[in-house]
This record gives structure tokens, C-alpha cells and sequence, in this order.
């Protein structure tokens, strides 16, 4: 993960592990200040190691969803991402071509029920490949707040994805934050047992 | 001359003992309920602006340009590189009307117990130096405030405590995103809880000694967010900002706001308790005012047979006019006496002991603002001045009708008559 601020430029290694959809570990590889720190994210509940203080701690929505460490990317949308099927009803907003490619664009209105900060989320998917391109977070306000855009599309064991990822926060020129997938491997034997608070330590 | 004046007119009140006794405790009475209301209305003003900046604002805050109120840990005062911190709290101290001075350090964080978490904000403050500029001090409930001796020994809200299962001595973690982005994480000893009565502070406050929190930041020490100062009289806050901002800004860009701008609302109030302190004393003034005129002309008219055998015996209308101004004055004189004689027991009282306004312990907390449910005065001694004044002064313009009157009498026809 790269992030970039107005002053300053910020590199974080991490490591994850996921099994289905519930289940997610994040460990912290690099920097050396926050290394092995790791996130673990069960059903419904969210947990941080923090090896100096050698506790683990339950996370509040609230500090899901502010920056994580520094970056324009929340906790919420490294470990969360998944459920915005759950989350949103979506409806197709337009089908054609832009720039050439097919593409199908949906926008995500949150269900009434669903506890969410963003007021709808517009999202763009290429027809040929079912490709992400690009997602946009807009407020209750109808603003656009921030842009998800995927790149770098590459097959890893037979599969297509985007292999590149980057944040750009609307109200600040300049700042990003990208997400660079090194290596990736799926369908790996992964035990349950991975993602239990004994192993997070 | 006048001493001699003084004395006939002193006399003469005492003619009628009676009518200046009635006089007296009418005068009297509406001084005393003057200071009554004073010292109420200001005791209100007193306990409003405490509850709303004595326990975590402060009469003036010195901020960086960007800080408030979104309070980015970044945006610190002298920006990236900080500025020399015991420099900056002395060139602010130096200003007579500034009484004390506190540095502070504000963060958001998670306040996680062995089981359970949540989110509050974090507060680091010198521990030896916050106590001259507020009083959260004095609202501990259990164990002690923050000392120098305990750095990791942070103080809450009883609410908060509560909510995530923590007792004193209870072992804590604070967890938050450091200035470089990093997981500023580190363990922590609940050493006291304070309750205020408002929620905000009870169930989302930790209060931390400053330079843990620089350390939990990963913010070096010349690095702090605030400087809040406390003034001799809060009444010169705006004049005192100004100043401070215009002296300030020659070596730091900052912003240096009243507590007005930092709590808006609560200006309003106060300003709203004033005008209804105002017409209140109207009100009482008006009551004091008509008794005066009225024992005066009353007097006046009755002695008309008296004034007239003066006057035939030489008195010139201008020592008549003397005569009776001088009458009033020594009547207002005794009866603001009487009058602070009757009040001085039941201001004593308010002070002490307040008014009982409800059921014991229940403070009630309006608009972010705790009241009662003692009701204390204070001792306004600006409105008891003012209040003195303008009832002698209304005595003494109050008798000058009557008394121009009087020295246009002639003395054939004034002893004719009655």
C-alpha cells in the first residue's frame, strides 16, 4: 500500500488471508514500527492486535471507519468490502459503450436497515470480462466524496483480476492511496483455525 | 455651612418618624431585593459559563490557523517542525490580564477494556498546570487526578468507565492513528474518574498527561494543538484575544479565539440571563423610584406651612432647595444602609448555600450546560454599586421637584394655608 500526502509518501506491506467471505486476516509486514500488527475479521466482529502493547482489542464501527493507518482507505473497506451486497440494493444505470469498451454501470442505493456512511456508490464493470473499473462514494448530499479505480489487470492461477487498486479522496488534489496486489494465490489450503484470536497473536 | 445643612435636614426627617420610616423601608426594601436579583442573575451566569468553560474550555484558546474545529493531529501549533512550547506559554503569561496558561494535546481514539471498547477523545494535558485553567479537578469522583508522577495514568468520565467495565487500577489500552499514520497503541492505568454531568465529557473523555499522549501521537514535545489561557476577568476575553493574536502572529501564525467563538450557544445565554437581569431591575428600580418621589412630594406639601415660616424668616429659596435635597440624600444614605443591612445575610445565604431548586443530586444539564440543583448568588458588587447610585441619584432628582416648588412658595400665602 502506497500513500501518498501533500508532504509526505508512506509504503505499508501487508499480508492477507481469507477464507469465503467472513473470514479475513491482515498482518502488517512493513513498517517496522507496526509490524505484526494484524486485523481478523470473524462473522460479525472485528479484532486488532497490537503487538507492542501485546493485547488484542475489539474495533468500534467508529474507528472502522476513519482512516487506517494514515491511508484513504478505512478498515471498513479492507475487510468489509464484500458485503455491499448486503448492504446496498442495486439497480443498472446505464449499459453501452464508453471509450470504446461495453460497459454496464450500477448505482448502490443503501437499504433502509443498513447502518452505512455513504448516501450511494456508482460503480462501473466492463461487459466482456465482468471487470471492475472504477467505484464512486458519494455522501447524503449527492457529492462525490472519493474514487475507487482498478487497473493493472492480470490472470493469477486462471483467474482474471485487477491487480491494481487506488483511492483518490475528492477534497484533497494530489493524495492517494494505491494498493498493489505483489503476489496472490488462490484456493490455497487455509484451516479454519487460522482466523481464531489465538492465532492473531 | 452644609454641615450645619446636613444636620437640620437630619432633624427634620426625624420630625415625622413615622412617614421616614415608611420611606426608609420602602427605599430599603427594593435595594435589598436589587441585590437579591444581582446576586442570583449572576450567580446563574457563573455556574452557566463554569459548567460550559471551566471544565474543558477555557476563557481564550490559542490555536494554528487550521485547527479548529476539525482538529487534525497534524495541524499543530508552528505546523510540521512545532514551536518552542515554554517560549510561547511565557510570551502569553507575560500579558497582565492572563492569569494561568495550559498547553494541550488532542486526539480520537479507542479506549479498549479486556473484553469491551469505544471510541472517545483523547485529551493530554500538563498535570500541574491544567487544574489553574479549569476544574475538571474538582469533579473526581473516585481515585485522583493526573499527576506528574503517573504517566500512564489517565483520568475518565465515570460513564465511560462504566460502559467498558473499568474500575480504578483497571489496566487499558488506547489505540489511535499516530501523526504518521502509524497504530499509536500503548497500555494505560485508569487513576480517577471525574462525573460533570455532561454526557459528552462523562461518557467520552480521557484526560491523559501530555507528554504520554505526545508519546502515544508519535509527536515530538514542541509539538501541542492548544494553549488555553485563563484571564483575571473573563469579561476581557474578546479585547484580550485580539491582542494576543495580533502579538502572537508576529512569530507564529496562529488564531486566538474568546470563548464566545468557542462556544457560541453559550454566549447567547449569557447574554439572554443579562437582558433578563435587566428588566428585572427595571422593574424593582421603577417600584424604588416611585416610593422615593412619592414620599418626598408627600413631605414636601405637608411642610408647606413650615417652609413658608422659614422662608418668612429669611431663608432664600436657594437654601430651601438645599434644605430639602439634603433631606432626601440622608434619607437615600439610610435607607441603602438599611437596605444592605436586610440584604447582607440573604446574599451571605445564596453564597453559601444556594437555593434549593429540586431534588438532592439532580443537576440538570440544558443546552449543554449543567445547572442546580443548588441555585448559588454571587456577589456582584458592579450591579450593588449601580444599584446605589441609581437609587440616590433617583432620590435626589426626585426631590428636586418637590423642592423647586417649594422655593417658588410664598411665605404670605404658604402660612395662610392648611
Amino acid at each position: 500500500m502506497q500513500i501518498t500526502k501533500e508532504d509526505s509518501q508512506r509504503a505499508i506491506s501487508m499480508q492477507f488471508w481469507s477464507r469465503g467471505e467472513w473470514n479475513i486476516l491482515v498482518r502488517i509486514l512493513q513498517p517496522q514500527e507496526d509490524a505484526g500488527t494484524a486485523v481478523l475479521r470473524t462473522d460479525d466482529k472485528t479484532w486488532i492486535y497490537l503487538p507492542k502493547s501485546n493485547r488484542t482489542v475489539e474495533m468500534q464501527a467508529s474507528m472502522m471507519m476513519t482512516s487506517w493507518m494514515g491511508s484513504d482507505f478505512t478498515l471498513n473497506d479492507l475487510v468489509n468490502q464484500s458485503r455491499l451486497t448486503n448492504d446496498y440494493a442495486i439497480a443498472t444505470s446505464f449499459e453501452g459503450q464508453r471509450d470504446g469498451v461495453t460497459v454496464s454501470e450500477y448505482t448502490l442505493t443503501p437499504k433502509p436497515s443498513a447502518a452505512v456512511v455513504w448516501g450511494k456508490i456508482i460503480l462501473e464493470i466492463r461487459q466482456a470480462d465482468l471487470m471492475p473499473e472504477w467505484q464512486r462514494y458519494y455522501d447524503e448530499d449527492g457529492k462525490l466524496v472519493r474514487e475507487l479505480s482498478f487497473s493493472d489487470y492480470k490472470t493469477v492461477s486462471g483467474r482474471l483480476i485487477p491487480t491494481r487498486l487506488v483511492m483518490r479522496p475528492s477534497d484533497k488534489a494530489g493524495e492517494q492511496t494505491a494498493i498493489t496486489y505483489e503476489n496472490i494465490v488462490f484456493d490455497a489450503p487455509i484451516s479454519e483455525e487460522m482466523f481464531s484470536l489465538r492465532k492473531l497473536r | 455651612m452644609s454641615g450645619q445643612l446636613v444636620r437640620l435636614a437630619w432633624r427634620n426627617l426625624w420630625w415625622n418618624p413615622r412617614r421616614t420610616l415608611i420611606a426608609m423601608t420602602a427605599i430599603g426594601l427594593g435595594y435589598a431585593m436589587l441585590l437579591f436579583v444581582a446576586c442570583l442573575m449572576a450567580g446563574l451566569r457563573q455556574q452557566m459559563i463554569e459548567s460550559g468553560i471551566g471544565l474543558l474550555l477555557s476563557d481564550i484558546e490559542v490555536h494554528a490557523p487550521d485547527y479548529y474545529p476539525d482538529r487534525p493531529v497534524h495541524q499543530t501549533l508552528g505546523g510540521r517542525n512545532g514551536t518552542d512550547v515554554s517560549a510561547l506559554l511565557a510570551a502569553i503569561a507575560a500579558d497582565p490580564r492572563v492569569q494561568a496558561v495550559s498547553p494541550r494535546v488532542y486526539a480520537y481514539g479507542l479506549v479498549s477494556a479486556t473484553h469491551q471498547s469505544t471510541g472517545a477523545q483523547l485529551l493530554g494535558v500538563v498535570p500541574d498546570l491544567e487544574p489553574k485553567v479549569t476544574v475538571l479537578q474538582t469533579r473526581m469522583v473516585i481515585g485522583s487526578y493526573l499527576t506528574g508522577r503517573m504517566p500512564k495514568g489517565v483520568v475518565m468520565g465515570d460513564k465511560l468507565a462504566t460502559t467498558i467495565g473499568l474500575d480504578v487500577g483497571s489496566e487499558i489500552v488506547l489505540l489511535t492513528t499516530a501523526v504518521d499514520g502509524s497504530m499509536g497503541n500503548d497500555l494505560y492505568t485508569v487513576a480517577g474518574m471525574f462525573h460533570t454531568g455532561l454526557d459528552a465529557m462523562d461518557s467520552g473523555l480521557v484526560l491523559m498527561p501530555l507528554a504520554s499522549l505526545q508519546e502515544l501521537l508519535r509527536l515530538p514535545p514542541g509539538r501541542i494543538h492548544e494553549v488555553g489561557i485563563k484571564l483575571n476577568d473573563i469579561d476581557t476575553a474578546t479585547t484580550t484575544a485580539a491582542a494576543l493574536e495580533t502579538q502572537l502572529s508576529k512569530t507564529l501564525p496562529v488564531r486566538v479565539r474568546p470563548w464566545e467563538e468557542l462556544a457560541p450557544e453559550l454566549a447567547d445565554y449569557v447574554q439572554f440571563n443579562r437582558r433578563v437581569t435587566f428588566i428585572l431591575f427595571s422593574i424593582f428600580f421603577l417600584l424604588a423610584v416611585m416610593g422615593i418621589v412619592n414620599t418626598m412630594l408627600m413631605a414636601i406639601i405637608e411642610r408647606r406651612r413650615e417652609l413658608g415660616m422659614l422662608m418668612a424668616l429669611g431663608m432664600r429659596p436657594v437654601q430651601v432647595v438645599g434644605l430639602i435635597v439634603a433631606e432626601a440624600a440622608s434619607l437615600a444614605v439610610a435607607s441603602l444602609v438599611l437596605g444592605g443591612v436586610l440584604g447582607s445575610p440573604l446574599l451571605w445565604y445564596l453564597q453559601v448555600h444556594g437555593l434549593n431548586l429540586g431534588r438532592e443530586g439532580g443537576a440538570v444539564s440544558l443546552a449543554g450546560i449543567v445547572v442546580g440543583p443548588l441555585w448559588y448568588g454571587r456577589q456582584d458588587f458592579t450591579a450593588y454599586i449601580q444599584a446605589a447610585l441609581g437609587l440616590g441619584i433617583t432620590a435626589l432628582a426626585s426631590a428636586l421637584y418637590p423642592a423647586l416648588r417649594a422655593a417658588r412658595f410664598r411665605p404670605a400665602e404658604a402660612l395662610r394655608k392648611v
